[in-house]
């Protein structure tokens, strides 16, 4: 339309515009799910299992049922017949399944147990009271009777044979395997000049996201349909969820996030509370709130990572690979949802950015009396790049080589890519690394750390041993199947933008309007966006996998620029002015001209619906060099200096990508040095609050210097690649391997995460020991 | 249970109300005063979202009982904002520095902010990080909140230190 109004002339995608959201959030208007809470809402109390495993005798709820404000008690036989349990939320392609073999069991998640009660955290009945605290007084008197039954809390002894079963039904413990490769690594490996092995374990933690979980549902008879307010990154799966559970159809169910005060995968699951909820607020006619307190959410919130891994590296006389080969356990608790992603993903990340002739990997994701799991920021990735990459430094020191060369010597360059691989990605789609050059990461870092900064840094914390270590990751980003978008001209002349993927603190009001103001030639003031809501756009998929910028953003491009197209062909075609002459009508004009008793009101109203899918994913690349220093006396590392190059796609807002990239190391040093969720043998939980349960905080976190390398992303309109999980992933390894060089210890020397402030004290002891 | 009457003055305005004596100041300030910027992500005194100003001191109102502060001046982040709503001069650094993702942390962190600079101390990097250590944030890595920090603790405000481009 004509430029005389709302003009602009510079491109908002890639500038660093200031994020739309941090005016609510700053002066505190931010609208989290407890807030939607009035005083005429009912609560919603869970009551969760005690044991880790065993039969349920029987629950007595009178007593409960007789207290003051209590309007129901129920438990899972009384919802027996009405609520389903909830399935799997993904299935990989035939082609990825036939490749390696793929299986998983038949499970589903119940929304309140029967008989058999799997993990402490499982909900077991459900309250509703006229106040929260009427709600867990009568659940307190509540009466199971268990007869105990023996947990198994590691996937080790779930995989014995006479190990008790977490799930009767199934014949095993097992949730879901998966073997492939390609070349022959027995062959190859034989002859090998080095042959390095290892056997990682990275502990169980996950993105613990400040604002705990919440669902606020209620009765709309107007309109006969549930509205769900749900604290969640996927609320289009929700809502799949609540109508199969329930048997209701889609148009009895809204779903829409509030402000989510944090997601990283715990989020992106859906939780038999939701359904619990919508089916309360349905029953009773009322509105009904479950806000899961901190204490719930170590317990019942989806946990991640707790993955074994036995890998063996071979590399010839000068260091180059010659084979790779990984088998892991991943111990997924007494159920994930998204078992076949997690597996999946460690699968396919094992190969990492190198040239590797021959590889093999077999996985088996095990269920355990722990809690559920979900995919946690990174999803498999970490746990499959922290295995490499030990054996990476390993071989190095076995090759003579440092840990710089034997990297150098096997990333794949920029002659090498693309680089095809003989795996089907989940899609099914054949791999291939859309890269550029995965060495120049490499050096980027390299060069981001000059001799004098370690000096300086020496200086700065004179009691510490400093040391350094690099990692390096692949990503698979922006997968499908698809994301939807909307578009429609109001008649102000102003937008209003749907988009399937919903926000947990990814500044999706300001990245999908930059791309929508561009698309449509428009200031961003002229542009808002709905995400998160099933009536903002009718089908979604959601934000997790590194996804939303790459599909979400590219629907929000294809349907704002249809609806230019359209808009100019409305102009041509009804008022004969051709596109960019003086007399184009402005935005306003049109709206004024389609609206009633306009001249164009007779014509369909400005309004764009579509999908992008992308062919498959679009890979990104990254190396991390961390510089990180330890306490003797006190064994306390501390993460000095860190930098992150990766290779990235357009960067919509260059803020906001190096908020995911520095919020991501964060996360990432929480998860090596610090946070893990302890289970005691017979899986009682031992970590309740964050007391013992630790996340970094201001003094744990450096500053992260980011190196942003262009690479190409010719799978989407808007030449984007994923981000979210780069900052994660890389950390763990390069962290480790600092570790390892600043107390002058074996590579390899560190195995398992976290790393504790005890296993470095014995190691810079047993050093200290050693050289006298 | 026994209620018990309290008499103070929040964000400027003077509330006597009467609550129940086991009613915590945060509930109190979100429940029966409706400001809801004051987060609860804990409970448990250790997270700082819920941080608030008790006569000018830096509280964490998860662990007050609202009896506890009768009579007190108390400021939640709806009280730092300049009166026609726009952001107060912390919340804006905050934001302009990147230190805000999905804004749950932030009414802690724009408290925290507001008693640092209120002391008119002038701070190293690591000393404003150890000030900030009593909240946590889970998504931005403290970089912007830092940087924000430095920014308004420094001897010349200005964008010291930050490759956001802010513009200040
Ligand atoms: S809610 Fe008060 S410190 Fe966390
Ligand atoms: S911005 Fe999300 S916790 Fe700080």
């Amino acid at each position: 339309m004509s430029a005389n109004e709302n003009a602009r002339v510079a491109p908002l995608v890639g500038q660093h515009v200031q994020r739309g959201e941090d005016l609510r959030f700053a002066t505190g208007q931010g609208r989290f799910v407890a807030d939607h809470v009035s005083t005429t809402t009912l609560h919603a109390v869970f009551l969760r299992a005690t044991q880790a495993a065993g039969q349920i005798r029987s629950i007595d709820t009178l007593a409960a049922r007789d207290c003051p404000g209590v309007l129901a008690v129920l438990t899972g036989t009384d919802l027996a017949g009405t609520l389903a349990p909830i399935g799997a939320l993904h299935e990989p392609n035939e082609a990825f399944v036939d490749a390696f073999s793929f299986q998983m069991a038949d499970i589903a998640i119940p929304c309140l147990v029967t008989d058999r009660v799997h993990y402490v955290g499982e909900p077991v009945a459900v309250v509703v009271a006229e106040s929260r605290a009427m709600a867990e007084d009568a659940a307190e008197l509540i009466d199971v009777d268990y007869t105990p039954g023996t947990a198994v809390t590691t996937p080790q002894a779930a995989l014995e044979p006479a190990a008790p079963r977490v799930h009767e039904h199934l014949p095993d413990n097992i949730a879901a395997s998966l073997r492939g490769g390609f070349g022959d690594v027995p062959a190859a490996s034989k002859g090998a000049a080095h042959r390095v092995t290892g056997r990682f374990r990275m502990g169980r933690h996950s993105g613990v996201p400040l604002e705990c979980r919440g669902v606020v549902a209620s009765w709309d008879p107007a309109r006969g349909r549930v509205d769900v307010r749900t604290s969640t990154q996927v609320p289009h799966f929700v809502r799949t969820a609540i109508c199969a559970s329930t048997g209701w159809s889609v148009s009895e169910v809204h779903v829409s996030t509030p402000d989510v005060g944090g997601g990283f995968g715990p989020k992106a699951n859906v939780y038999a509370e939701e359904v619990v909820i919508a089916y309360l607020a349905r029953l009773l006619g009322r509105e009904v709130a479950w806000l899961e307190d901190r204490a719930e959410h170590f317990v019942a919130s989806a946990q991640g990572r707790d993955q074994h891994l036995d890998a063996e590296l071979a590399v010839d006389s000068t260091g180059h690979i010659v084979s790779w080969s990984v088998e892991f356990l991943a111990d997924v608790g007494a159920g994930s949802l998204w078992v076949a992603g997690i597996t999946a993903n460690t699968a396919l990340h094992s190969v990492g950015a190198y040239r590797v002739p021959h590889f093999q990997v077999v996985g088996t994701a095990v269920y355990t009396n722990k809690t559920i799991v979900a995919q946690y920021r990174g999803a498999g990735r970490p746990e499959a790049c922290f295995a490499l990459e030990r054996c990476l430094d390993m071989a190095a020191e076995a090759a003579g080589i440092s840990r710089l060369e034997i990297r150098e010597r096997n990333l794949l360059r920029a002659e090498e890519l693309p680089k095809r691989l003989p795996l089907p990605y989940r899609d099914g789609v054949p791999i291939t690394y859309d890269g550029a050059d995965f060495r120049r990461c490499l050096r980027a870092c390299e060069q981001r750390l000059p001799d004098d900064l370690l000096d300086t840094l020496r200086a700065r914390y004179p009691g510490m041993y400093l040391g350094s270590g690099v990692a390096t990751y692949v990503e698979a980003t922006g997968r499908g199947p698809y994301e939807s978008a909307t578009v429609r001209l109001l008649a102000d002349g102003t937008f209003e933008v749907g988009v399937g993927s919903a926000c947990a603190g990814q500044s999706h009001e300001t990245t999908f309007a930059q791309i929508a103001a561009d698309a449509l030639g428009v200031p961003m003031s002229a542009v808002r966006v709905r995400t998160g809501d099933t009536d903002a756009v009718a089908d979604g998929i959601g934000s997790f996998a590194s996804r939303s910028a790459v599909v979400g953003g590219s629907a929000v491009h294809r349907v704002c620029s249809q609806l230019r197209a359209r808009a100019r062909e409305l102009v041509a075609r009804c008022l004969g002015i051709e596109q960019d002459s003086e007399h184009e009508p402005t935005w306003s004009e049109v709206g004024r001209l389609l609206a009633p008793g306009g001249e164009l009101a007779e014509q369909a109203p400005l309004s764009v619906t579509g999908t992008f899918e992308p062919p498959t994913v679009t890979w990104t690349m990254g190396a991390h060099l961390a510089v990180v220093g330890v306490a003797p006396e006190t064994g306390i590392a501390r993460v000095l200096h860190y930098v992150v190059a990766h290779e990235g796609g357009v960067e919509i807002n260059p803020t906001v990508v190096l908020g995911q990239i520095r919020g991501g190391v964060a996360q990432g040093i929480g998860g090596i040095l610090l946070e893990e969720f302890d289970y005691a043998d017979d899986g009682q939980p031992a970590t309740a609050t964050f007391a013992e349960y630790l996340l970094p905080g201001s003094c744990d976190v450096p500053p992260v210097d980011v190196v942003h390398l262009p690479g190409p992303a010719q799978l989407n309109p808007i030449g984007v690649k994923g981000v979210g999980e780069s900052g994660t992933i890389a950390v763990y390894a390069a962290v480790a391997s600092a570790i390892e060089d600043a107390l002058s210890c074996p590579a390899g020397t560190l195995t398992s995460t976290p790393v504790l402030p005890s296993t470095m004290l014995d190691i810079a002891e047993s050093s200290v020991d050693a050289s006298v | 249970m026994s209620d018990i009457v309290v008499d103070l003055e929040v964000n400027g305005v003077r509330y006597e109300r009467t609550v129940p004596a086991r009613l915590s100041l945060a509930d109190f300030l979100r429940d029966s005063l409706g400001l809801t910027g004051t987060h609860l992500g804990c409970e448990h005194g250790v997270c700082g979202s819920c941080t608030v100003l008790v006569d000018g001191r830096s509280a964490r109102s998860c662990l007050l009982l609202a009896a506890q502060v009768s009579g007190a001046t108390v400021r939640t982040v709806e009280g730092l904002a300049e009166s026609d709503g726009s952001p107060g001069t912390v919340q804006s650094a905050l934001a302009r520095h990147g230190g805000i993702q999905c804004g749950f942390c932030t009414p802690g962190f724009v408290v925290a902010l507001t008693e640092l600079v209120a002391e008119g101390k002038e701070l190293d990097e690591e000393e404003i990080r150890e000030a900030l250590s009593g909240n946590i944030c889970r998504c931005t890595g403290y970089h912007g909140a830092i940087a924000a920090a430095v920014e308004l603790t420094g001897p010349d405000p200005g964008c010291a230190g930050c490759d956001q481009e802010c513009g200040s």
